[in-house]
């Protein structure tokens, strides 16, 4: 069934790489479409197992004498976040679907697609590797080459090229981590090497993913990056690519390398919650909506990435809940941004004027949504991973000390009034107010209302059933 | 050891090469006896040479492959495509095909060598037509002037390399692998030490590794792009596989000490300067010249592993890949400076559009040298390499690996993404060209098919180029 969907994607990309003439426009959006409908049914029929188990599991011998495997399988925590990647996918090829889509975007819509479903789903360390490096040349085209202004543009290619040298980077690093790892442990199995103790692959590994979720420091390529990218360069880089990194630190950090994991968690939720706070100020000062619900994103993963940092259950829970909301909220607010800046060529809050309400109603009720998802409204999907995420911080279960946890939780709490406050911002300047009328006024087109309508019902039903992904993890016990 | 000029045979070893030779005369000959220029005359017997030295070196060899057999295939690929300088007036088609033949011999000799004599000889086979191949083309003054500096490089290491071999055998007393080594106190050490530096810089020199590089760049741009693709595939090859072969099993296992951080220096160096200097180039061949001198570096790298069976056969393996790849994109890049006249980026632009034939594998090639997805066994190699280094307890030159990698890709991506450029101009088409051209444009797309098949069963390379199969020693 994993097998099943990443060859979908595979296929299809295969497809339309090579007769780009026979799906042009509408059809190629619809190749892609059918991909990921496949892609995500297969996934979804994947029968739901005991957690800490692997699920629909595959293990093949695949390169003898480095002892790779093609080993694949999901479980609680990979299930949730390959179901994300198939959804956004099919979002993404509905939008697409319009006249001038270039088979060749959609294509590599579908190799970033595959390549992030294959690191959710990999279990073996180098095909791990293999996958996270697939998604980062043909993402470097999408955000060159369909980027902002079109065709040729500078900014947009440069801002693509430190989006690759920033990762790649970082995954060098990690790859050198994966090396020691798979030295010490002789096996390239993940489950094979938990408990492995070398702090030194833990940190190179960590560091690696840091650049990807990202944390502060290392966080410079993102707002470039997505807000330069295409829309649906920036729901996939949002929604997915930031996912394999938090992912990466639950899998590859706490729970393959519990022990030299809990000694760097402090450095992970101080930076996280850094990040926090930064992204909320950085979001009140921005003008760019496109820009704004990047920075917001930064905010996002530090809530993430400290909910990791704890170590704990609910932590883990916490993280994949968050991952799975940001991916869906944030995907959402990029499409309508991206929507924005189709319509009227800018993003710009300024440029766009005021009233959005008596101009076009529906984007405006929708963007408004996408806003309350992102502050953490109970009720809706981004609620419950910021709630259990606040919940563990006040109960680490790593080496981080508690006082240390509760401040870090404190400050995090201060980071939601942050997000309340940059939202109001935006809404009252672009949502309310006097209309001011542009002559490309126009309200949402029925694809993108589907688009729309798409992301918003999974926000809704997870806002009001989180046990959707609680239940699948065992019970959350409370210390005594 | 007494008789020591009396230098064994193992034909086994020396039967390729007398082969390879013997082709190569050939083809000197089957020219000489027509007054006409006649390509197929000298191509045909170096092709059917080199086919039967692999045969021979199969036969008596066997799977797995070594150094030989990288030598061997890499030769009869360069052959085969060498006839898209077929219309090419000045380039003497016998000559061109003797030289060839005979630096291939040298680096037959070289890797197979056990003793210092031989390698010495081997050596220079190799290097002296190679520097005349560099300036063969007639009436070309820039190809001769890199040959001249490509002559004063080698002779001037040459000579280093000699100096180093003559204090060895007087410390020793014996030119055998395995047989060198000091008698005496720390004074005969050092000297040792001295003398193993001095041979080792003599390689060096020949690999192409900083800093002793410059003569790369000038070398590889002023041949003809299909000199420069045995330049730097089938010789690179053979000079790494002779520096492995002597300071594993030539050296004493306690002369380690010295060459390990020598080694460890120049290769981390290699790869830095190779990748900064090939970030700013503009030109097809010019970067593909400076990337091989990053290369250089992590061809090196898995010698720091301190024992020779992981050393030898992760180098072997990576060498492979790597010589593939460069000779697909050389051969790729002769044609369309065949077609086109230039390959520089301005030219080059588009070209996966316009001519997918050449532009395709070309991407393909440049990828596995990034090491880059689609190109997975560009990925499984750079693995290969970087497992030695780490288990030798050279992390801190693994992190240095991997920022060059990250550096690598700059540039990489750069050649790609101009190859997929939207093109607006239509370009000439390279399968409709010369029938030479044809052949060489399907010997690219070959390489790039096996390094495509190579990727989704990198196993076909890991497990069938090992050089070492047992601990020798």
């Amino acid at each position: 069934m994993i097998t099943a969907a990443l060859l979908a994607f595979a296929v299809a990309a295969v497809v339309l790489a090579i007769a780009p003439r026979a799906f042009s426009g509408r059809r190629a959006a619809e190749l892609g479409g059918i991909a990921s409908a496949v892609a995500l049914v297969e996934l979804a029929r994947i029968p739901i197992g005991k957690p800490g188990t692997l699920w629909a599991e595959v293990d093949q011998p695949w390169i003898g004498s480095p002892g790779a495997r093609f080993h694949v399988g999901v479980d609680e925590i990979s299930w949730p976040l390959a179901l994300l990647t198939a959804t956004l996918t099919l979002a993404c090829c509905v939008w697409q679907w319009q006249r001038g889509t270039s088979p060749a975007l959609v294509a590599l819509l579908m190799v970033i697609a595959g390549a992030s479903l294959g690191v959710f789903v990999a279990q073996d360390l180098l095909l791990f590797f293999i996958f996270f490096e697939f998604a980062l040349v043909p993402m470097w085209f999408v955000i060159a080459r369909w980027g902002e202004n079109a065709t040729g543009s500078k900014q947009a290619r440069r801002a693509a090229t430190k989006f690759l040298l920033y990762t790649v980077i970082g995954s060098s690093l990690m790859f050198v981590g994966f090396v020691l790892l798979a030295l010490r442990g002789h096996s390239l199995q993940i489950d094979e090497l938990r408990g492995s103790t070398s702090l030194t692959a833990a940190i190179l590994i960590a560091v690696g993913l840091a650049v990807k979720v990202p944390l502060v420091p290392v966080h410079t390529w993102l707002p470039d990056a997505h807000s330069k990218a295409p829309t649906v360069g920036s729901v996939l880089l949002a929604g997915i690519f930031l996912k394999l990194g938090t992912y990466g630190l639950i899998r590859l950090n706490v729970q393959m390398l519990p022990q030299p994991t809990e000694r760097i968690a402090p450095w992970l939720a101080g930076l996280g919650v850094l990040g926090i706070v930064w992204a909320g100020f950085a979001c009140l000062a921005q003008d760019d909506l496109k820009r704004l619900v990047a920075y917001s994103s930064v905010g996002h993963m530090g809530f993430v990435v400290l909910a990791i940092a704890t170590m704990s259950q609910t932590g883990i829970i916490a993280a994949v809940f968050g991952s799975v909301a940001h991916g869906l909220i944030t995907g959402l607010l990029f499409f309508l941004a991206g929507s924005l800046k189709e319509r009227y060529g800018t993003a710009s809050l300024a440029a766009l004027g005021r009233g959005l309400y008596g101009r076009a109603p529906w984007r405006a009720v929708a963007i408004l949504g996408a806003g309350l998802a992102t502050i953490g409204l109970p009720g809706l999907a981004g609620f419950w991973g910021e709630f259990l995420t606040l919940r563990a911080a006040f109960e680490p279960a790593s080496l981080l000390p508690q006082t240390f946890s509760i401040v870090l939780m404190v400050i995090a709490t201060a980071g939601v009034v942050l997000a309340t406050a940059y939202v109001a911002r935006f809404a009252r300047s672009l949502l309310q107010g006097v209309p001011t009328r542009l002559d490309l006024d126009r309200d949402l087109w029925r694809r993108e209302a589907l688009v729309v309508v798409a992301l918003l019902l999974p926000i809704l039903v997870l806002g009001f059933f989180p046990a959707l992904i609680t239940g699948l993890f065992p019970p959350i016990g409370y210390a005594p | 050891v007494n008789g020591g000029w009396v230098i064994p045979i193992n034909w086994d070893v020396f039967g390729p090469a007398i082969v390879l030779c013997g082709g190569a005369l050939l083809a000197l000959v089957a020219d000489l006896l027509t007054t006409k220029r006649s390509f197929l005359l000298s191509w045909v017997p170096m092709l059917a040479g080199s086919t039967a030295a692999l045969v021979l070196d199969l036969r008596s060899a066997g799977f797995p492959v070594g150094f030989d057999g990288i030598i061997l295939v890499g030769t009869i690929l360069i052959v085969l495509a060498s006839t898209v300088l077929h219309a090419e007036n000045a380039m003497p088609p016998g000559e061109f095909q003797f030289l060839l033949g005979s630096a291939a011999t040298g680096g037959l000799v070289i890797v197979g060598a056990a003793d210092l004599v031989t390698l010495l000889v081997g050596l220079e086979l190799l290097t002296l037509p190679s520097i005349a191949l560099v300036g063969l083309r007639q009436g070309d003054r820039r190809a001769i002037g890199s040959a001249w500096t490509f002559f004063l490089a080698s002779v001037v290491s040459t000579a280093i390399t000699l100096m180093g071999i003559a204090m060895i055998y007087g410390l020793s007393g014996s030119l055998h692998y395995g047989e060198l080594g000091w008698h005496g106190g720390s004074g005969a050490r050092a000297a040792f030490s001295v003398g193993l530096v001095l041979t080792l810089i003599g390689f060096l020199f020949k690999i192409g590794a900083v800093p002793f590089h410059a003569w790369v760049p000038d070398a590889y741009r002023g041949a003809s792009p299909v000199v420069t693709a045995f330049l730097s595939s089938v010789s690179k090859a053979a000079v790494l596989g002779a520096l492995l072969v002597l300071v594993y099993l030539g050296f004493p296992p306690e002369s380690s000490g010295v060459w390990l951080p020598l080694v460890a220096a120049v290769a981390v160096v290699t790869m830095t300067a190779g990748n900064v200097g090939a970030l700013r180039q503009n030109d097809g061949v010019r970067l593909l010249a400076w990337s091989s001198i990053a290369q250089a570096g992590f061809l090196l790298a898995p010698a720091l592993v301190g024992e020779p069976l992981p050393a030898i056969n992760a180098a072997a393996q990576y060498v492979a890949v790597y010589a593939l790849a460069n000779i697909v994109g050389f051969i790729a890049l002769a044609v369309v400076s065949k077609v086109r006249g230039s390959t520089s980026f301005d030219e080059l632009a588009g070209l996966a559009r316009t001519d997918p034939w050449v532009g395709v594998p070309l991407a393909f090639a440049v990828l596995v040298l990034a090491g880059f997805p689609p190109a997975v066994i560009g990925l499984v190699t750079k693995y290969v390499v970087f497992v030695p280094v780490v288990s030798g307890g050279w992390t801190w030159v693994a992190v240095v690996m991997a920022i060059n990698v990250m550096i690598g890709l700059a540039y990489y991506l750069r050649f790609v993404a101009t190859l997929f450029a939207p093109a607006e101009a239509a370009g000439f088409r390279s399968v409709g060209g010369s029938v030479g051209v044809r052949v060489a444009t399907f010997v690219v797309m070959v390489g790039a098919l096996a390094l495509a098949a190579a990727s989704l069963w990198p196993s076909a390379v890991l497990d069938h180029v090992v050089a070492v199969t047992i601990e020798p020693r």
